[in-house]
């Protein structure tokens, strides 16, 4: 998509920006993911206790502490000490509760205390509900059991009363009875009269009884209603009490979990309380009086006293168990939960107990290995999420850094030789950009050197014709005349050719190979003495440099050619240094003085003017010796010139 | 010393050269020397020329107008062609390694001295009626890598040995006759076309100097000398 124009650098970069940030989100996704929310190091305080009495009933089933993670079990002498928190004491008592133990006997501490005021996860609105749900039916339970007293003691008063006009009755009916009998028999009168006083007696005695009794009986109805009445105070005074701590508890949102299981405590006490005074199921009938009066001889018997109904106490109606508490959720509360707002938590928390034996149980908070290992977990994915990231960073780098390292090669072989393949078009904008300024430079190089190669053909020709001409026509002339034109022949020609050769000269465009020095000086020494002319060489072993060919045939020649131009002769020796090889190149002439020694250097520069040849040689030997990383210096010398010509070896 | 023993035919060389007085002049000379010496202005009257009398031998001018002398070259090289020696204003060893490279049996620079030109011409045409080998751009042997063009020895390590040219011109001559018994004449005339004064004894001077080239701790006795005979190439070279 981008293969034509790239993309600016700048875009590169943000889209590296916008991977490390790819990177993060998808390591916190992870953490979110795969691993479980992050338990907390703070715990609520009930869950403290809950855990607390667990390990308390295994010390007392075991007799020795719980080994678990997470809580250090220790057994001391001494109580622990640390700060009494309020916010605790209701965990506390309730622990002390379900331990059987005294509150002093039980201690729970905390380095840090708070009330939650995070999340709500589970609804809490269910608790409350159920509090005032609760409290209502407690209410309406007292109430219902006060009506209920109430109306037994109306109930034992009416009978009371009614065995009292019983007995009443019976006394005026023997009354009568005992007058009608005296009236009727004197004689016997007396006798039953005296009778009669006796049943008088004895029925006034169970009248006495029975209004006794039914005293009795109103005294404990009212003292049953007193009760009562006490009791439907009692639960009023607790229903309130629980309605003013929901209000309390709805008002600033402080809800105590444990609220709920106190009011169904307190509703289930009153129950059984209620339940513990009612009158007995069967109460015990008073005994019936026996009347041991002659039934027999009186006309009309005396109507034996109806004996007293038995007194039907109501069934004492079955109280209702309580309902169980709520169940807590479904399963047991996790030992790390998040915390419904108001919950009391704590950190770093001690709880302890006194045993039996008197010393003390203690719980303190381990470390949480739970949190650690998820902050270990959650690390882990963060770090790889950073090599996944530092992988694909350097890959784009390299991609990025790629096509410039590209470039720059190109560039640098572009420098060496024009005639090297085009900058390939790649990478960022900008870079493409540069590569397609480069391939222009190097296009019109290229024509540049085309055009200098055919200006040089051309001159070349131009001037090697008429030469060729004069040549031919030497030959129709004397002997003497065609060796003079053939010598003048010569020299033009190589002026000629040594112009052509500076000009054309490219030191770089030929190929480099391994190549046997020594031979290639020897070949050249044996070309010269193949002519007659001095040149000698020396040098033992083979010596293998790295170079052009026709280059360093070149470079030598041309020392050669000076020396017998200068010096009538050329000693050529080689040998190699530590580093270099060295040939020096020695002739028979003046030398060269000290100051012109880098002039020669100079193109066109020449020392004697009367000497032929264009002062070209040096030159051209210099620039070649210096691009294959040598050079050539002059040398100080007993006679004549030398030059040091150094290769790397 | 031009009058040599004239062979029945006289040779046929054909002189392609876009100057006329240059065409005439070595015509004149090829004349005298004894050839058969026609000339040709351009590439087209040369093709000409060719298809109507035929040539033993082309003499070629480089730079012409029209079809320049390299492409013709180029187009010509191939199955039953005149040997070519090409004639150019440019002098230089990169041009002459052109040159060759593209087929060309021989190479001179102008100006050039007429009587070298006659004397190539002769030993190009020897080369072609003698040698085993011809026309081949590098010939391998024992090794060795002769490269024609660039007269160029690789030795079997891919390191140039470079090559006087009269070391090249006897190595060529024995690569082009190898496990022939070739005696000094013979070399002398393959080898040295040259007008210098040479003699029976700068060709053992040669052919040591050679052997000293050629020389490889292990390697088998390349040139042997034949007593009383002269030298013998011992190895086939291959194309």
């Amino acid at each position: 998509m981008f293969q034509t124009r790239g993309l600016p650098i700048a875009a590169y970069l943000g889209m590296l920006v916008a991977l490390a940030l790819a990177a993060a989100f998808i390591a916190v996704i992870a953490i979110v993911i795969f691993l479980p929310p992050r338990p907390p190091d703070v715990m609520r305080a009930d869950t403290v206790a809950e855990h607390f009495e667990d390990g308390y009933e295994h010390m007392i089933a075991e007799g020795r502490p719980l080994n678990e993670t997470g809580m250090v079990w220790t057994v001391r002498d001494g109580q622990p000490d640390g700060d009494d928190s309020p916010y605790m004491r209701i965990a506390q008592h309730r622990l002390a509760d379900a331990l059987e133990l005294e509150k002093d006997q039980v201690v729970m501490y905390a380095a840090h205390v708070e009330r939650s005021v995070g999340f709500v996860f589970r609804v809490q609105s269910g608790d409350l509900a159920e509090i005032a749900r609760q409290a209502e039916r407690a209410q309406r339970d007292a109430e219902r059991e006060a009506a209920r007293a109430q109306h037994e003691a109306e109930r034992l008063a009416a009978y009371a009363e009614r065995l009292n006009e019983d007995a009443e009755r019976q006394a005026e009916r023997a009354e009568a009875a005992a007058e009608r009998q005296a009236e009727a028999h004197s004689a016997a009168a007396q006798e039953l009269a005296r009778r009669m006083e006796e049943q008088a007696r004895i029925a006034e005695e169970v009248a006495r009884e029975h209004v006794l009794e039914a005293e009795e009986r109103t005294r404990e109805a009212e003292e049953r209603a007193r009760e009562a009445e006490e009791h439907m105070r009692e639960a009023e005074e607790r229903v309130e009490e629980v309605l003013r701590r929901v209000e309390e508890q709805s008002g600033d949102f402080d809800i105590d979990v444990d609220g709920d299981v106190q009011v169904e405590v307190d509703a289930a006490d009153i129950g059984r309380h209620i339940e513990m005074h009612a009158p007995p199921a069967v109460p015990a009938a008073p005994a019936p009086p026996t009347p041991d009066a002659p039934v027999a001889v009186a006309p009309t018997a005396p109507v034996a006293p109806t004996p007293p109904t038995p007194r039907s106490w109501p069934t004492p109606r079955n109280i209702p168990e309580p309902p169980d508490p709520p169940d807590p959720p479904d399963t047991p509360a996790p030992m790390f939960a998040p915390a419904p707002a108001g919950v009391v938590l704590v950190k770093g928390f001690e709880v302890g107990a006194q045993l039996p034996d008197g010393r003390w149980l203690v719980m303190s908070q381990g470390r949480n290995w739970a949190e650690i290992g998820w902050m270990f977990r959650s690390a882990l994915i963060i770090a790889g999420a950073l090599a996944a990231l530092t992988i694909l960073a350097v890959l784009f780098a390299r991609r990025l850094a790629r096509p410039i390292r590209n470039f720059s090669d190109a560039v640098q072989a572009v420098g060496v030789d024009p005639q090297s393949a085009p900058v390939r078009e790649e990478g960022p904008q900008e870079l493409r950009g540069a590569a397609r300024a480069v391939n222009t430079m190097q296009a019109r190089l290229r024509s540049l050197i085309a055009d200098r190669t055919k200006t040089l053909a051309a001159v070349a020709h131009d001037m090697r014709t008429p030469l060729m001409r004069l040549r031919l026509a030497a030959e129709n002339a004397p002997v003497e005349q065609r060796d003079r034109m053939a010598k003048e022949i010569g020299e033009v020609e190589a002026l000629v050719a040594s112009f052509i050769a500076f000009a054309r000269d490219d030191p770089a465009e030929e190929a480099r190979v391994r190549l046997d020095l020594s031979a290639l000086l020897q070949s050249i020494a044996d070309d010269h003495a193949a002519h007659n002319r001095n040149v000698t060489f020396e040098g033992g072993e083979r010596v293998i440099v790295t170079g052009q060919s026709l280059g360093l045939k070149r470079l030598f020649s041309n020392l050669v050619e000076n020396g017998l131009k200068y010096g009538g002769a050329a000693r050529i020796s080689l040998e190699r240094g530590e580093s270099a090889v060295i040939v020096d190149i020695g002739d028979d002439g003046p030398g060269i003085p000290a100051d012109r020694r880098e002039a020669v250097f100079e193109p066109f520069v020449r020392l004697q003017e009367e000497t032929r040849g264009a002062g070209l040689g040096l030159a051209a030997a210099r620039s070649i010796a210096r691009a294959h990383g040598g050079d050539i210096a002059i040398l100080d010398a007993d006679k004549g010139a030398l030059l040091r010509v150094t290769l790397p070896a | 010393m031009f009058a040599m023993t004239e062979p029945a035919q006289p040779p046929r060389v054909l002189i392609v050269d876009d100057d006329a007085d240059i065409r005439e002049g070595l015509v004149e000379v090829f004349q005298r020397a004894g050839f058969a010496a026609s000339s040709a202005a351009d590439v087209a009257a040369m093709e000409r020329s060719l298809a109507q009398k035929g040539a033993d031998l082309i003499v070629l001018d480089l730079m012409m107008p029209g079809e320049d002398g390299l492409s013709a070259c180029k187009r010509l090289s191939g199955k039953g062609r005149p040997p070519i020696i090409m004639l150019s204003a440019l002098g230089d060893d990169a041009d002459r390694i052109v040159g060759l490279e593209i087929g060309a049996d021989d190479y001179l620079p102008k100006p050039c001295n007429p009587r070298e030109l006659v004397a190539r011409a002769r030993a190009v045409l020897r080369r072609g009626r003698d040698a085993d080998i011809t026309a081949a751009e590098a010939v391998r042997f024992a090794g060795f890598r002769l490269d024609i063009a660039r007269r160029e020895l690789h030795d079997p390590d891919s390191v140039v040995i470079p090559l006087s040219a009269g070391e090249f011109r006897l190595l060529r001559a024995f690569v082009e006759r190898p496990q022939r018994v070739l005696s000094r004449e013979q070399l002398l005339d393959y080898a040295f076309d040259n007008d210098a004064d040479v003699f029976d004894r700068a060709v053992d001077v040669q052919v040591s100097r050679l052997r000293r080239k050629l020389e490889r701790p292990g390697g088998a006795e390349i040139i042997r000398t034949v007593r009383g005979e002269g030298y013998l190439f011992a190895v086939k070279p291959t194309a």
